[in-house]
């Protein structure tokens, strides 16, 4: 590997670091998993980089191959990701301008979406991303009929899981 | 307000207060390669062993492993062979010890002395790779010498002759050429394939040296 390229990478993700971030935070719930998955994530599209051609913009890039991470990381240890108690990030992300409704609301909002499973989580995340539906089918590899009803579908389990 | 659109606030919202890394610090992350270069000169060294082992499979009930039947040798091979297995599965272990320990660490001091570690361990294991071969060499023409009842005749019907030197003479320059060919096959190799892994290696090792200065 030249180190050029490992310079333009090191760039453009330093730039858009916070996509991995963001992924992290619906994926994992305390600090050391987060860094973990950040850590993976970085390795994996490093690894990929070589094939990133650029016919993408490297952030949808970005997208498609930090979910996948997620993904099937948290396929191949569910219970890693999904037992441990969820408060840290939750304080750590806490918004001094929401009353406290509010903010227990939030909580209770984050706590639901760690319910939910890995391509609901995917679903959740390009929602909050505000991407249209024919970049969610891209990044998850669905058609744009189905991204749309897997997305319904997951707001009212969402909604389930708030309003039993 | 819908439960929806306060998380997309909030997501928004806690769009600046994610940590910021540091150039450096993912440049680390994707130094981690290291681990994948380990693993291979673990790999390629089982790899390697289970060729020569084919090799020795492949050479039984040959002529060739009848006439080394024919020296008897077996009181000093057998030892022998378990020596060198045994420092060849150590080997394996350290490989494998090594490609665990660089996997599993995130600093880059800590990486850089595991790199190192490694080259030193890929080093020894080459010396230790060609003095077998040159020891065994060196026994297997000392067995020939003393037990081979063909040779020895040949030696004595030399002797008797009067042109025992020029015997010796030839035998010890054919097995020098022969060393030598084999030695420098076999450092090719090394040279070739660990050589390769080791100078990536290095580079990382450098790279890392450089951030950390």
């Amino acid at each position: 590997m030249s180190t050029e390229l490992e310079h333009s990478f090191v760039e453009l993700l330093e730039k858009h670091q916070n996509i991995i971030h963001k992924v992290c935070r619906l994926y994992t719930n305390n600090y050391d998993a987060h860094n973990d998955l950040f850590q993976e994530i970085t390795i994996q599209l490093w690894k990929a980089y070589p094939k990133f051609r650029g016919d993408a913009k490297f952030s949808t890039w970005m997208y498609r191959v930090g979910l996948n991470t997620a993904i099937t990381l948290y396929r191949k240890s569910k219970r890693r990701v999904s037992t441990q108690d969820f408060e840290g990030v939750a304080f750590k992300m806490k918004a001094e301008e929401y009353d406290n409704t509010e903010e227990e609301q939030l909580k209770l909002l984050y706590k639901a979406i760690h319910q939910l499973n890995d391509i609901e989580k995917a679903l959740v995340f390009l929602y909050l991303e505000d991407k249209d539906y024919r970049e969610i089918s891209e990044t998850l590899g669905i058609s744009e009929v189905n991204a749309r009803v897997k997305m319904n579908r997951t707001k009212t389990k969402l909604k389930n899981i708030l309003n039993p | 307000m819908d439960g929806l659109d306060l998380l997309k606030k909030d997501w928004k919202k806690s769009e600046s207060k994610y940590p910021k890394l540091s150039y450096n610090e993912i440049y680390k992350m994707i130094l981690k390669k290291s681990s994948s270069i380990v693993k291979w000169i673990f790999i390629i060294s089982l790899l390697e062993f289970a060729f020569w082992f084919g090799i020795a499979f492949l050479l039984k009930g040959t002529s060739f492993s009848g006439k080394m039947q024919a020296l008897d040798l077996d009181a000093v091979l057998i030892p022998i062979s378990i020596i060198s297995y045994l420092v060849i599965f150590y080997f394996f272990y350290l490989f494998y010890k090594n490609y665990k320990n660089i996997s599993s660490t995130d600093n880059a001091k800590v990486l850089m002395e595991n790199i190192l570690k490694t080259r030193r361990t890929v080093k020894y294991y080459v010396i230790f790779n060609l003095a077998s071969i040159f020891f065994g060499t060196a026994l297997g023409i000392y067995y020939a010498i003393n037990h081979d009842s063909e040779f020895i005749e040949k030696l004595q019907q030399a002797s008797v002759n009067g042109n025992e030197t020029t015997l010796y003479a030839i035998i010890i320059a054919s097995v020098i050429v022969m060393l030598i060919i084999a030695v420098s096959i076999l450092a090719l190799f090394y040279w070739l394939i660990y050589g390769l892994l080791l100078r990536r290696l290095n580079h990382n090792y450098k790279e890392l040296k450089h951030l950390e200065a």
